[in-house]
């Protein structure tokens, strides 16, 4: 909580060292053209109403114009900030969780975007995340977007995307660092894994994307991209290149061109949402000099997801599917457990949210992973690993089923908190680096509690 | 036992067709009751009428710019202002937190920008009436001729 007051403190006192610059402009044209009004100090909120009593004749408007042309075209600065509490029975989840709880989930972001000319816009976002061994809350550039549009003709648009790119999957994974955007603390870990985040987040990118009108009914946008995924990070790679000799690969992974897609349909009312994506993501590892007992190889893993939402004024239903398919190259070396294995993984949530009044809103949701579809319980993994290598390994860890509940409580339209409980049978998503076999065996069955206060403006 | 079971089906047929007459009818009667608010704009804008999914596609931040290639820039009330509630409802057929998720999304994926909060219907007249490619909307008695009605065809 006192991470939290302080983090907020820091934000806003940037939104005011901001302001000071702005200090030349006439303060009508300040909040027109630079920043929504509501996201300005209180000084600034003055200067509007009085503006408002002062009626606009034609050199008012012809004076506007003119400054507005001046002006960095309609700068806006968003951000967020959030801390989470997280405690466990047994493992541990963003730090050592099941000793008394822990702070160690912390998110904050800042983001700037302009629109130099109509069709163009630029924007950025510096994020920081703080969670367990695998993020350890420097800031990084999460994107940074060079957006032209090509053709606009009512409800149809077109244009291109460069630079680094959220990649879009599933309803979440483009804001999935924005707690006011998740419908949870922790999204659906079985489709959305914190572990592999990274992998998955945002990468070097080029990208076409269209919004297409079909007739009365509804809209279908479409997203498709090439882009080189950040593959260099401890957690992913622990993850890929599972080696039993040593507890992170030695090598590194290799950022190769990959593909992703993405379409929604929507009705016109956004009451029916339904989504399709697919990536086809390549990396190959380059072993550390001829010691490394993992050899050269490269991995391709190819997921498709469906994703369906439907919205009512009180309450919303939402479910997605993903079928993962992974194949190694069998050069790895006969050694390792990845060698030429390929495989399909298996997830899906269905989750139910409530919005008991405006500021108060619940949901439930089950959420169910398998590592290997045609081995749910991971007893054929288990048992040829034992045979085959010798190496005892727990079948839960091939799998995970969490049951959610959770209340959330929008205290302001910037401000909110929110608690949720997760009972959970299986470790299948669980941070390796966090849960290093050093430190025992992890449980099947067990609890994970978690609070968090967020603010964004 | 099967004559029992026919009867409770047809009943609940009927009963579920009862619900969606009802709920028509009262769909209907709040699509007439709407006409106190106009969509206005900048009147420097060109245009006179735009189409439903024209407007849709403003509001939702898709839509940049006016038919002649000038920016749009759309203003909106607080998400819980009782005009903001119905012009999403029965203008755009959306309800707010819909909006403000969509609006989200575009911000923190660095994808769109949010439109630009106004605290009042008069400063939303006066921003309007001040920003070139400006649209909002108004109550009918707010509106003056420092703003153009645009009509919705």
């Amino acid at each position: 909580m006192l991470v939290f007051v302080l983090l907020s403190g820091e934000l806003t006192a940037q939104a005011q060292i901001i302001d000071p610059s702005l200090k030349s402009i006439e303060p009508s044209q300040r909040a027109v053209v630079l920043l929504p009004a509501g996201e300005l100090p209180a000084q600034a909120l003055e200067s509007n109403a009085a503006t408002a009593t002062q009626k606009p004749n034609l050199f008012n408007r012809t004076t506007n114009w003119l400054r507005s042309r001046n002006l960095p075209g309609d700068l806006q600065i968003h951000g967020f900030a959030s801390q989470g509490y997280i405690t466990t029975s047994d493992n541990d989840v963003f730090g050592n969780s099941n000793n008394g709880g822990s702070f160690g989930l912390t998110e904050a972001g800042l983001n700037v975007s302009v629109r130099p000319l109509p069709k163009l816009q630029l924007s950025a976002q510096v994020l920081s995340r703080r969670a367990g061994k695998g993020n350890d809350g420097m800031p990084r550039l999460d994107y940074a977007i060079l957006d032209y549009q090509l053709y606009s003709h009512e409800a149809n648009q077109y244009g291109i995307r460069i630079g680094r790119l959220k990649n879009p999957f599933g309803f979440y994974n483009e804001t999935r660092d924005v707690a006011h955007t998740r419908p949870s603390i922790l999204l659906p870990q079985s489709i959305y894994f914190d572990r592999t985040r990274n992998l998955g987040l945002s990468g070097d990118s080029i990208q076409l994307y269209g919004e297409t009108a079909i007739g009365s009914i509804g809209t279908f946008s479409t997203q498709l991209g090439v882009f080189w995924p950040i593959v260099n990070d401890k957690d992913t790679e622990v993850s890929l290149i599972a080696s039993r000799f040593s507890p992170q690969p030695l090598g590194g992974l290799n950022r190769d061109a990959s593909f992703i897609g993405r379409g929604i349909f929507e009705t016109n009312d956004k009451r029916l949402r339904l989504g399709i994506s697919g990536i086809w993501l390549n990396t190959s590892y380059d072993p550390h000099g001829i010691t490394d007992p993992v050899r050269s190889g490269s991995l391709q893993f190819t997921p498709i997801y469906f994703s369906a939402q439907y919205n009512a004024e009180k309450w919303s239903i939402t479910s997605e599917y993903a079928i993962r398919h992974f194949k190694y190259d069998s050069t790895f070396s006969s050694n390792m457990l990845i060698n030429g294995k390929d495989f399909f993984g298996e997830s899906y949530y269905v989750q139910g949210e409530y919005r008991f009044t405006p500021k108060w809103e619940g949901f439930i949701r089950y959420d169910a992973l398998y590592t290997d579809r045609s081995d749910r319980n991971g007893k054929e993994f288990q048992e040829e690993l034992l045979t085959k290598y010798n190496l005892p390994i727990a079948a839960h860890s091939r799998f995970a089923k969490d049951i959610t509940v959770g209340l959330r409580w929008n205290v302001t339209p910037e401000f909110m908190l929110r608690a949720e409980y997760h009972r959970v049978n299986g470790t299948g998503w669980l941070s390796r680096l966090d849960n290093p076999s050093t430190e025992g065996p992890m449980s099947q069955h067990w609890d994970l509690y978690a609070i968090q206060a967020s603010y964004r403006f | 036992m099967i004559p029992t079971f026919l009867s409770y089906f047809s009943f609940s047929i009927r009963a579920f067709i009862c619900c969606l007459l009802l709920l028509s009818a009262f769909v209907a009667s709040e699509v007439w009751a709407n006409e106190h608010f106009e969509i206005v704009i900048y009147p420097g804008v060109g245009e006179k009428e735009i189409s439903h999914n024209s407007l849709r596609s403003i509001f939702s931040m898709r839509q940049k710019t006016w038919p002649d290639g000038t920016k749009i820039r759309v203003f909106v009330l607080p998400d819980d202002d009782q005009l903001h509630e119905i012009v999403s409802k029965e203008k755009l057929n959306v309800f707010p937190y819909q909006l403000r998720s969509m609006w989200d999304r575009l911000v923190f994926s660095g994808t769109g920008q949010a439109p630009i909060k106004v605290n009042s219907v008069e400063e939303m007249l006066t921003k309007v009436a001040s920003t070139p490619g400006a649209i909002g909307y108004l109550w009918r008695a707010k509106i003056d001729d420092t703003v153009t009605v645009l009509q919705i065809k």
